[in-house]
């Protein structure tokens, strides 16, 4: 009997003391990581508790009970110190972290609308084999109008619309301009290469008299000219269908229509296919396409002001305003141009 | 131009069963572009844009001889019903009732006739009605007879009172510059000379002719005998003239466009019915017809194969006749060689091979044509261009916080150098110079932002134009850019770390400049080359500006590669206490040539005179000794000393 009651007096014992001394544990514990640990080391499944009741089994049957229920309240006073002490860590010990706080930016820099589209523009056409030039914005009369089939008396050449610079005549060359639109490279190009093939790109500053909501006296426009063997109207349309469906999208096409230029013959307008309604004909756009500006096949008269033989080559030519047609694929409705050319902080910023 | 065409009119002429709707988009696709439709009471009125070239499609009866080509390639019936006359009048170069003198230069061909008794009265209901639709507003008969001529066929008319031509004497010339003449709407011009009028009997001058009748012979409630007059004029004459005087008429926007000197014949004729018709007037016999270069229609020949190769497609002879026929051209083949004559109307814009070839592509449909890009050689990149460098430079600068900006070319008198180019015909005088610095508008830029707060850079790559003599301007690529609310420090090491990465080896050299403050700007050079510039403007920013060339030539495209050192560096800052205004740039580039083992100095940190460098002792083979590092420290104190005056701190 005595037997007994010191086998449960000393399971008592060992019970009180390992009790004891995961309470101190689960005190002096500093992390919930801890905790953890601590509670895997009494109530895992080779923790000191569990392995105690393992025990009981051991104990004679009338006290198996009161053992019992002993380690039950061990153990619920374990687990509630746990719990509690975790908490703690959760709410204060922890060190305080505030991960919702907005980061805090590198100063943030801005390209202007203007060159990202001359970029995007640029790698387009360069992976057809365009080649990239650079002409003059200060121009000779000749190479912006004489040479382009555009007659002495023609209003394009009146000093309302062109820019002219207070410089004595050239006797060749004419007067001094501000170009106004970038086909003045054409036939620069052409003496420049001087045997086809001839991909162009230019991409430049123009220069017209005019400032109001859309319109400022400066801005861009890129010029393709291609002159080889063999081109025809066919070549203009797959061209400009491959800028449409890669700068606008691949569902978009272009058509030609009739229109009049001095420097090319025939000469059209390009229209794109609306990129709301696509195609169908809504408020955007005029029974589903947009004009996007003009192109043609180069005037015999320009080929040979740039000495090459019209009966040996033929080509085409185009040149859109670079704002336009870039408002156009971003869909952006700047309502007055200038705004473009102004150094606004503001405005820039948004791009 | 954009004209207005009633539909109800049209169908005078165009004898069709197409909808408004297969209309517009046939015209559109192979002619003119139809803008808009605009329905009214029980018409249509369309919004057309006629090029400039195509003044024969400036009409209702122009537009009817369009369609009625265009509209068959469309599936769709159509045939032109001519403009028919009744008028019987013969032609003649003299007539008893008019004494014309005229300058052939001037006017290519002259008619008029005298259309005796009319009787001024309101005109009737369809001609009102047809008129208003196309925006005129009717006055009586006389007057509505013009307009409507003109809208029909795209011919202006003009009618005197001929009673009050003095002597029945006309004198068609130049005017000379100061003449004086009232025209119709009472406005006096004083002509600038070359301008086409006409004077009567008694040299007063009755007619600003091509633009708009004068006053004093103007038809009025009390004319009985009109004078109605048909003319071609030189287009350069009236449209210099009709700028000039800011006096641009229907009539003048026609004639300064060329009109075919043909269409006086069916003008006139349409004129005098209209006459008969609702003014119940008697015409003369016979109409003046001064006419001194009749019309000779031109041939033009072209090949087959120049249609094929233009178009990438093959087209059967039959196929290019029609569409020419149906234009008016009278067509004849000669094996593979066409013959077109070219119609009177269209004598104004068609004389090549490829304004032919226009017409049968245009008939044929440029929305029919195939589309391909073309084969062929690809040419070859233009040597040695910026483009790359500089977007290199933007992406830089833009990714340390500078913002780009588009800056206008032109700017003021007070912003330029002696000799810059002038605009002769500025917008205003802000902006009547070819700019010779970017500097001046960023000045204007940091001043229209002075409301930020914020330190702020902006930058620029674009031309300056130095003029030269007897040539274009030596059209220079720069970069330059402001930064505000920016410390020096801060500003110039953007500038360091852009050098940096564009691998170049620049000198800063401390110098003064002008528009600069005293000490604070550095030159850039490249030996001995200057390549740009730094520093603090007197008006407050600190600007800086690079010439694109002299930087690309100074810089490399690809880092060079040094071997990675296999034996660490000793690192130690030393501080370094200087006498005032000692230059501390001066300070590094010296310690850099101390000894071959220092391999690195940069500045730390700075209080007041007091310098603290960190240095970097290294050796290619080994790892220094302490004693080694502790002879080179020596070293460097020595030069600095020496040197600068310098001073450890301890």
């Amino acid at each position: 009997m005595q037997k007994d009651t010191i086998k449960t007096n000393k399971f008592t014992s060992v019970l009180l003391d390992v009790k004891n001394e995961a309470l101190a544990q689960i005190v002096d514990a500093s992390s919930i990581k801890e905790l953890e640990e601590l509670k895997i080391a009494y109530l895992g499944r080779n923790g000191k508790l569990t392995n105690l009741i393992k025990n009981i089994q051991n104990l004679p049957d009338n006290e198996k009970r009161q053992a019992g229920t002993l380690i039950n309240e061990s153990k619920n006073t374990v687990l509630d110190a746990l719990s509690t002490q975790k908490n703690t860590y959760k709410e204060t010990a922890r060190d305080w972290f505030n991960a919702s706080i907005p980061g805090e930016k590198p100063s943030v820099g801005h390209l202007h609308l203007v060159t990202q589209a001359i970029r995007e523009i640029t790698e387009t056409f360069e992976k057809i084999g365009f080649v990239k030039v650079r002409y003059p914005e200060v121009e000779w009369d000749w190479y912006a109008f004489e040479a382009l089939n555009i007659p002495e008396n023609h209003p394009a050449r009146d000093d309302w619309e062109t820019f002219f610079i207070d410089t004595p005549t050239h006797p060749k060359n004419g007067s001094m301009v501000l170009t106004p639109h970038t086909s003045n490279g054409q036939v620069r190009e052409m003496l420049r290469v001087k045997k086809p093939p001839i991909r162009m790109l230019n991409i430049a500053k123009n220069y017209r008299r005019q400032s109001d909501v859309s319109h400022y006296p400066m801005f861009h426009q890129f010029e393709g000219l291609v002159v080889d063997e063999g081109i025809s109207i066919t070549h203009l349309k797959g061209t400009l269908d491959y800028f449409a469906r890669n700068f606008f999208g691949e569902d978009r096409v272009t058509r030609l229509r009739p229109h009049h230029f001095q420097f090319t013959e025939p000469s059209f307008e390009v229209d794109i296919s609306c990129g709301v309604c696509k195609g169908k004909g809504c408020k955007l756009c005029k029974e589903g396409w947009l004009e996007l500006g003009g192109a043609g096949m180069v005037h015999p008269t320009v080929l040979r002001n740039g000495k090459i033989d019209p009966n040996k080559y033929t080509g085409f030519a185009f040149g859109w305003g670079v704002e336009r047609t870039y408002m156009m694929k971003a869909g952006l409705d700047i309502g007055d141009i200038r705004l473009l050319y102004s150094t606004d902080l503001k405005f820039l910023k948004q791009f | 131009m954009d004209i207005l065409i009633s539909d109800n009119w049209l169908k005078d002429f165009l004898k069709t069963e197409a909808t408004t709707e297969k209309l517009v988009k046939s015209l559109s696709l192979s002619g003119p572009s139809v803008e808009q439709v605009e329905k009214i009471k029980d018409d249509h009125v369309y919004h057309i844009e006629v090029t400039t070239n195509r003044v024969d499609t400036a009409s209702v009866y122009g537009i009817a001889r369009e369609a009625a080509a265009i509209l068959p390639g469309y599936g769709i019936l159509a045939k032109l019903a001519p403009l028919k006359t009744k008028s019987k009048q013969s032609f003649s170069p003299r007539v008893k009732y008019l004494d014309v003198k005229i300058d052939p230069k001037l006017c290519q061909r002259f008619t008029a006739i005298l259309i005796k008794d009319v009787k001024i009265k309101p005109s009737p209901e369809y001609i009102k009605k047809r008129l208003v639709a196309v925006g005129e507003r009717p006055i009586n008969n006389i007057v509505d007879i013009s307009n409507y001529v003109m809208h029909e066929i795209g011919q202006p008319v003009h009618t005197f009172d001929y009673d009050k031509i003095q002597g029945a004497k006309m004198n068609l010339r130049a005017s000379k510059k100061g003449e004086k003449l009232t025209t119709l709407d009472g406005k006096t011009h004083e002509l600038p000379g070359n301008d086409i009028v006409i004077e009567d009997g008694d040299g007063k001058l009755i007619d600003l002719a091509g633009i708009m009748g004068g006053k004093n012979s103007a038809v009025d409630s009390k004319t009985k005998n009109v004078l109605l007059f048909v003319q071609t004029y030189n287009p350069v004459n009236i449209r210099k003239t009709y700028m000039k005087l800011a006096q641009r008429t229907e009539a003048a926007i026609l004639f300064e466009k060329g009109l075919d000197s043909e269409l006086v014949t069916l003008g006139i004729k349409r004129g005098i019915d209209l006459f008969v018709e609702l003014t119940e007037g008697k015409p003369e016999k016979s109409i003046l017809d001064i006419y001194p270069q009749t019309y000779k229609a031109k041939k033009i020949t072209i090949e087959l194969s120049f249609i094929e190769t233009r178009l990438g497609i093959q087209l059967t002879k039959k196929v290019i006749s029609k569409y020419l026929n149906l234009l008016g051209f009278e067509t004849a083949w000669k094996g593979n060689k066409l013959e077109a004559l070219v119609p009177s109307f269209r004598s104004g814009d068609v004389f090549l091979a490829e304004d032919i070839l226009e017409e049968v592509a245009r008939l044929y449909g440029y929305h029919n044509l195939p589309s391909e890009i073309m084969t062929g050689q690809i040419p070859s990149l233009l040597p040695n261009t910026s483009f790359k460098f500089e977007e290199n430079i933007k992406n830089l600068l833009s990714g340390w916080g500078g913002i780009e900006v588009y800056t206008l070319s032109m700017v003021s008198e007070k912003d330029i150098k002696p000799g810059a180019l002038k605009v002769k015909n500025p917008l205003g005088k802000d902006t009547s110079y070819m700019r010779t610095s970017l500097r001046p508008s960023f000045i204007r830029a940091a001043k229209d932002n002075a409301g930020e707060k914020d330190p702020f850079h902006i930058f620029e790559i674009a031309n300056i134009y130095p003029p030269r003599k007897n040539m274009l301007p030596d059209e220079k690529m720069m970069l330059a850019g402001v930064f505000v609310n920016t410390t020096y420090r801060k500003a110039k090491g953007v500038i360091e770390a852009l050098l940096e990465k564009l691998n170049t080896k620049i000198k800063f050299v401390v110098e003064d400049g002008e528009g600069f403050s005293a000490s604070k700007r550095i030159t850039l050079k490249a030996g001995s080359k200057i390549i740009g510039q730094l520093g603090t403007l007197d008006v407050g920013p600190i600007y800086y500006e690079f010439d694109i060339n002299n930087l690309k030539e100074a810089s490399t495209e690809t880092a060079s590669y040094v071997p990675i050192p296999k034996y660490p560096a000793q690192i130690e800052d030393l501080t370094l206490i200087f006498p005032p205004k000692t230059k501390v740039g001066d300070v590094i580039n010296s310690l850099e040539t101390v000894h071959d083992n220092l391999a690195r100095a940069e500045l730390r940190d700075t209080y007041k005179d007091t310098f603290t460098f960190r240095l970097w002792y290294q050796h290619p083979e080994r790892t220094l000794e302490n004693s080694e590092v502790e002879t080179i420290r020596e070293k460097v104190v020595k030069e600095v000393k020496e040197k600068f005056g310098a001073r450890t701190k301890n």
